[in-house]
């Protein structure tokens, strides 16, 4: 049952007072509420959960014990972030914990910071050496992708190895990139929700969407005819 | 031109790109990494591969999430439910 629509008031969010309405029936123990919540946010929190723990049952695993502390903490939760940040605060946390005993998280075990490696965004062998008079420019400029066709550039097959590429990124980078570039998050959502600050989280955004980017480059030359 | 181009370098342009498409930059190294957009084509082409990346990652979110509880998800509410002072 969708929350009905409130007048907009100025710098707040507008869906506040729905927000707080279903709040409220959650903390009455109204199914509908509760039916309405997981509709709403179900199948991103499965999608964040498999960018720590791969394995699908564990993830959904995972997003049940979410939705568990959900209810057990609703009581306690005070609308200071929103009810989404809160949430997906609580499956971060907990499929960081699986993550780590599941042994499927090297470097996010480690501290904070771990997948924060030095490569470059390009293989620095794409540009000319530093001795050369363009020393640091492209040695072959990247293709123009707006050539190739578009069932090609926005194909299954296309999407499929996008997918390929976020599920070899490091986990944090993995997170990062899901909730801002497929979940379609603001950068202040997601900051709030992993607890980064906006300059790491630009970072993690950077390494990732550049991986993403060269995998599809290695893909798109492969196959230059499909 | 070409004093423009040494200004900023390829590689350097490919690591500040997230920063400028985030409206993160300051605006003198703004103005400088598009003056290096309008006169290198790999970096115009590296820029529009990264749009396209963003792009094509956007998809990967859709169709819209909504999915019913699954019937273990439901029994864990009811339970939840149950056990809750009235």
């Amino acid at each position: 049952m969708p929350v009905p629509p409130l007048a907009i008031t100025a710098g707040r969010r507008p869906d506040n007072e729905g927000e707080r309405a279903l709040v409220a029936a959650l903390r009455r123990g109204d199914e509908a509420a509760f039916v309405e919540l997981v509709a709403q946010h179900g199948a991103s929190l499965l999608r964040l959960a498999r960018t720590f723990v791969r394995d699908r049952a564990v993830a959904e695993e995972v997003v049940q014990e979410t939705w568990l502390a959900v209810l057990d903490g609703i009581d306690r939760f005070e609308g200071r972030s929103s009810l989404k940040t809160w949430i997906f605060q609580i499956l971060s946390n907990r499929a960081k914990t699986r993550a780590v005993r599941e042994r499927r998280s090297a470097p996010f075990s480690s501290l904070a910071g771990a997948d924060e490696d030095d490569e470059g965004a390009v293989d620095a062998d794409r540009f000319r050496p530093e001795s050369h008079r363009w020393g640091g420019h492209w040695a072959a400029a990247p293709a123009d992708w707006s050539l190739l066709p578009e069932e090609r550039l926005l194909g299954r097959e296309t999407l499929a190895h996008a997918h390929a590429a976020i599920e070899t990124l490091p986990p944090r980078q993995a997170e990062v990139l899901v909730l801002r570039d497929v979940e379609g998050w603001s950068p202040d959502e997601v900051c709030a929700a992993l607890q980064i600050s906006d300059g790491n989280q630009r970072i993690l955004l950077h390494r990732a969407r550049s991986k993403v980017r060269a995998a599809l480059e290695v893909y798109f030359a492969q196959g230059a005819t499909p | 031109m070409s004093a423009d181009v040494e200004h900023l370098t390829c590689q350097q342009f490919v690591e500040v790109l997230t920063d400028y498409l985030e409206g993160a930059l300051e605006p003198g190294e703004r103005a400088e990494l598009e003056r290096h957009l309008v006169i290198c084509r790999g970096c115009s082409n590296y820029t529009e591969q990264m749009r396209s990346t963003i792009g094509l990652l956007s998809r990967l979110g859709d169709p819209p999430a909504a999915e019913p509880p699954s019937g273990a998800l439901l029994a864990m509410f009811r339970a939840w439910q149950a056990e809750r002072p009235a």
